[in-house]
């Protein structure tokens, strides 16, 4: 029985390693893209089960690419939790216009990054 | 303003509207175009003087050639006059010749009456038609010349002796001789009569000669006065017509410039000109026109350049504008990236993610924790700050419940109430309906007062309470702290206040937290106030409408 893909689309080492330790005892497999467009194209090859992405990339931001994964049929349906950094009031209401699943503002408690996780992927 | 671009500025305007002209205006065009006209009405349109003189001058002219006029038909009147006078003079005197014939014609008729009727009454008609012959003759010799006279003495010659002869015949009648009477008239009489009669026909001859020059010299005349007169009549009438002409042209061609040169810059074409050729009045108007066309032109470059000006510092503003938002974006996202890592990693260690804590660990990477917490509460306070500063602070409206605000509140800081040992209660209405506002924001603030509350109160209770006030909510924090001083009340909400220095170094803190709390009560609308009694306590209060209306962003002076 294969694992269930989580794909991370994250810029910063440090909060990627953190997710990484975070996953490394759960049952998921864990998949790294360290820039939007990047993001986008793992998604399409791999189709991950959920999708976390932070919403300031180099390349592509995580709204364009969110976006760019619920316009085509094969990436529409798959979760994808939103990480913001609640700069600006509407930061929320922009991520799920743009079809986030879920959103989260930095900085996350960890466990609450799990929790949500687990709820996407229909483990909760 | 200028609606659209002049083609060329400075473009001359000299000709007349473009409007269809009429046939007389066409039939005027023409003759100003193609003749001398149009060279007199330039003339007279260069002429310096006012164009009150020149149509008084063009009057005036035309008042002399009727008084001319007037003058020499007066003349030509007296003349024919003289014509007449002297017709009808003729005429009588052909009458009296006439009348001198028919006396000679009665004087014949009687004396041979005489010789039938033998009577006195008849011989005295005879003397009477002689009279009467003499009195013609002389009328007629009045005025004769010589040659006509010396007629006239043949016949007065003549007729004396025709007279003797009828006097001799009147005798011989008398004395009953009238045989002899007859002899007498016959022999002597008849051919002197004759004589006479001859004379007398070419006085009359003369006399209707006369007449008859005389009338051929009046239709003569005559038609030398309806040729004069004629001439006169059509010279001055065309003197008139040409002087009407030429001046109300001279006239009504700057006005038509004017005229098609003012709905030129009407429509927008500044800079303009016109040029008449008149020297009076209306030239100077041109001039006029040419110096407020030139001003208009001056005034609208101006004031494209300011447009343009305003449109640049527009674009600045507005790149400036979407600079700083860009900035407080980055900003956000830069300092909150690393906070997540240090907090996340902390966590996940106190989580024994990373294997079993040692206890020896446990509480310096706590206070790790708790220092990163601070760090990033303060984080958030500067972020929140330069928001409002940049004017980008907005609410974010939705429906929260006062209850879960105050249940926050109380739990995230319970712990440090319970690490300071006070007394920590929290009392919320029942019945409270959903509130409409930035339910997160209020909890920031209600969060910062219970925050303030227990750090400065080293003793006693921090107790929260929500209520409703009529349509407003009201939240309030009572502590038995240190108080505030009452000069200083007003200031508390001030950026970077605290009570004084020394608090700050014993509590910490950087005097954010009230003003930024401020801020969003007076977002929704609300207000804020404190009651205080230093060595007391103080307890904060804030109030915000239950359901707040669409606020706009602050928006500050940049």
């Amino acid at each position: 029985m294969s694992q269930k893909k989580i794909l991370l689309v994250e810029d910063n080492e440090f909060n990627r390693k953190i997710v990484r330790n975070l996953l490394a005892k759960q049952p998921y497999e864990l998949l790294e893209a360290h820039d939007g467009e990047a993001g986008v194209a793992a998604a399409r090859r791999d189709r991950p089960d959920v999708i976390v992405m932070d919403v300031q990339l180099p390349k592509l931001s995580g709204l364009d690419a969110t976006r760019a994964l619920r316009a085509e049929p094969e990436t529409a349906s798959i979760p994808i939790i939103v990480v913001t950094s609640f700069a600006l009031s509407g930061d929320d209401k922009k991520a799920m216009d743009a079809g986030a699943t879920a959103y989260l503002a930095k900085p996350y408690s960890p466990r609450q990054l799990l929790d949500t996780i687990r709820r996407m992927a229909g483990d909760a | 303003m200028a609606r659209h671009e002049a083609g060329s500025p400075g473009e001359t305007v000299g000709g007349s509207p473009a409007a269809a002209p009429g046939f007389g205006e066409r039939s005027a065009q023409l003759l100003l175009a193609h003749t001398p006209l149009g060279w007199l009405v330039r003339a007279v349109a260069r002429m310096r003087s006012s164009v009150h003189f020149k149509l008084l001058a063009a009057f005036l002219l035309v008042a002399l050639v009727v008084a001319l006029v007037g003058v020499i038909s007066l003349e030509i009147m007296s003349r024919m006059s003289a014509q007449s006078e002297a017709m009808h003079h003729a005429h009588e005197r052909v009458t009296s010749a006439q009348e001198a014939q028919h006396a000679l014609a009665m004087q014949m008729n009687y004396t041979a009456m005489a010789l039938i009727l033998r009577d006195e009454a008849t011989i005295g008609h005879i003397l009477k038609e002689n009279n009467r012959l003499n009195a013609m003759l002389a009328e007629v010799e009045e005025t004769a010349p010589s040659e006509e006279r010396e007629i006239i003495q043949r016949i007065r010659g003549a007729q004396g002796d025709v007279m003797a002869t009828v006097a001799d015949v009147a005798n011989l009648v008398r004395d009953g001789k009238i045989d002899q009477a007859m002899n007498l008239q016959l022999r002597s009489g008849s051919p002197l009569f004759q004589q006479v009669e001859g004379l007398v026909e070419q006085v009359v001859r003369i006399e209707d000669r006369n007449m008859a020059r005389q009338r051929d010299a009046t239709t003569r005349a005559n038609r030398h006065a309806i040729y004069l007169m004629s001439g006169l009549i059509a010279a001055s009438l065309l003197l008139a017509l040409l002087l009407g002409f030429v001046t109300s042209w001279s006239f009504i061609l700057p006005v038509r410039q004017a005229q098609t040169f003012l709905s030129r810059v009407a429509k927008g074409d500044f800079g303009a000109t016109v040029t008449v050729d008149n020297r009076d009045e209306f030239g100077e108007l041109a001039a006029q026109m040419n110096r407020m066309s030139a001003e208009l032109r001056r005034l609208y470059d101006e004031q494209r350049e300011a447009a343009r000006q305003l449109e640049t510092l527009n674009v600045q503003l507005a790149r400036a504008s979407q600079a700083k938002s860009e900035f407080l974006a980055n900003m956000s996202h830069e300092l909150r990236t690393p906070m997540n890592a240090i907090l996340g990693f902390t966590e996940m260690i106190l989580d024994e993610i990373y294997g079993e804590v040692p206890p020896s660990l446990r509480d310096p990477i706590q206070d790790v924790r708790t220092c990163g917490q601070q760090l990033l509460r303060l984080i958030n306070d500067v972020l929140d700050l330069s928001k409002i500063e940049a004017g980008r602070m907005e609410l974010s409206l939705t429906e929260y419940s006062v209850q879960e605000v105050v249940e926050t509140a109380r739990t995230s800081l319970r712990s440090l109430a319970e690490e300071k040992g006070l007394e920590f209660t929290a009392e919320v209405s029942q019945d409270l309906p959903a509130a409409y506002g930035d339910g997160k924001r209020i909890t920031q603030c209600l969060t910062n007062l219970v925050g303030n509350a227990l750090k400065f109160t080293k003793q006693g209770r921090v107790a929260i309470r929500a209520g409703l006030d009529g349509e407003r909510v009201v939240f309030s924090v009572a502590d038995t702290g240190i108080g505030i001083p009452a000069d200083q009340l007003d200031q508390i909400f001030g950026e970077f206040r605290q009570v004084d220095a020394s608090i700050s170094r014993e509590f910490g803190g950087t005097g954010l937290g009230l003003s930024i709390t401020k801020t969003f009560v007076e977002l929704h609308g609300g207000a804020i106030w404190v009651e205080s009694e230093p060595g007391r306590g103080s307890t904060f209060h804030f109030a915000i409408p239950l359901r707040v209306p669409e606020a706009p962003a602050t928006e500050e002076a940049a």
